[in-house]
């Protein structure tokens, strides 16, 4: 799917991505492509621009961590993000309910 | 810790093609670094040879000069929000030194136009206003690129473009400024030199042509991180 399509929604799902626990880029790239089954296969350059945003924003917060001599730089949620993710998810479920009570053909009545 | 010299290669293509503060593209590149390694490990464990796993990795990373400009936002804010804050803790200090320097010397300056005194160079009538616009035009460009590169953005669409013209601005009114003063001075000691404290407005001077030369530099990069932006 290509990144376009995912416009609007992907802060969300990084900030969903992060909900169970710290994360660095590279896993968040994976659980968005293993979260989706292959479907959201997501370019580096708009993950990783985008958690800097959002990291600006105060909804991420990064750290650099080193495991094994290897330089990582980790983000998790802050507080702001947490509520952020918690209004984004009830705006997409309205959003989505209405968008799937148009497009989704009407149950033919039962004749009986 | 670096990568192999194919993973260097590629960082350095996006260095290259990504203007702004030296820190926050070293940071990126450390960042981008780490998610490459990552890359070819999960290749390797899947059993793929060391040189097919890292240019298979390369290859999911992407063209380097669209990684690289996919960071251009960023950076720009980035740089805007440096100018503005330099701006904002050199322009009071600047400030002080003048005041202290006006203070120390022998100029009784009445409180109310036209700024007058014994002595007054021929220049201060147009000197004051020049000042006063210039900074009122730092204090405004500062702290409206200060506010939109912060927390704001979390609410407000950020505009990398904004951000980086009114740091520019900011930087250029500042530059007005310290030229605006130090015509004065220079308009001052030709009119009456002995007037002045020799040791207060040399450091005023000197604090105003420091701020002046980085004012310049920072308003420049702000230009080309901007030029940078499609």
């Amino acid at each position: 799917m290509r990144a376009e399509t995912l416009k609007g929604h992907l802060d969300g799902l990084l900030l969903a991505s992060l909900e169970a626990g710290p994360r660095h880029g590279y896993a968040i790239m994976e659980a968005l492509r293993s979260g989706s089954d292959g479907q959201f296969d997501l370019p580096t350059g708009t993950i990783y621009p985008a958690l800097r945003r959002l990291e600006q924003a105060g909804l991420i917060e990064g750290t650099w961590s080193q495991e094994g001599g290897r330089q990582r730089r980790v983000y998790e949620l802050t507080p702001a993000g947490r509520r952020t993710l918690t209004a984004e998810r009830g705006t997409w479920r309205e959003f989505s309910a209405a968008v799937t009570a148009l497009l989704e053909p009407a149950p033919r009545p039962v004749t009986p | 810790m670096t990568g192999g010299p194919a993973v260097e290669a590629y960082l350095r293509e996006v260095a290259a093609s990504m203007p702004g503060p030296r820190r926050a593209r070293s940071d990126i590149v450390a960042e981008l670094r780490g998610g490459l390694l990552d890359a070819i490990d999960a290749r390797r464990s899947a059993d793929l040879p060391a040189q097919a796993a890292t240019e298979a990795a390369i290859t999911e990373f992407g063209n380097p000069r669209q990684v690289a400009r996919a960071f251009r936002p960023h950076l720009a804010m980035i740089q805007a929000r440096h100018t503005a804050l330099a701006l904002a803790a050199t322009g009071p200090l600047v400030g002080l030194l003048w005041a202290a320097a006006a203070l120390a010397s022998h100029i009784t300056l009445r409180h109310a136009p036209p700024w007058q005194w014994p002595g007054t160079p021929p220049l201060a009538p147009a000197a004051f206003p020049a000042i006063g616009a210039a900074l009122l035009i730092v204090v405004t460009s500062t702290l409206a690129t200060i506010a939109a590169t912060g927390r704001l953005t979390r609410w407000l669409a950020a505009s990398p473009r904004i951000a980086v013209t009114t740091a520019a601005t900011a930087g250029f009114a500042a530059i007005a400024a310290d030229l605006a003063v130090l015509a004065l001075l220079a308009s001052q000691l030709t009119s009456a030199p002995g007037t002045l404290a020799p040791l207060p407005v040399a450091a005023a001077t000197a604090a105003s042509l420091t701020r002046l030369a980085l004012a310049r530099q920072a308003a420049f990069k702000c230009l080309t991180t901007r030029a940078a932006l499609i």
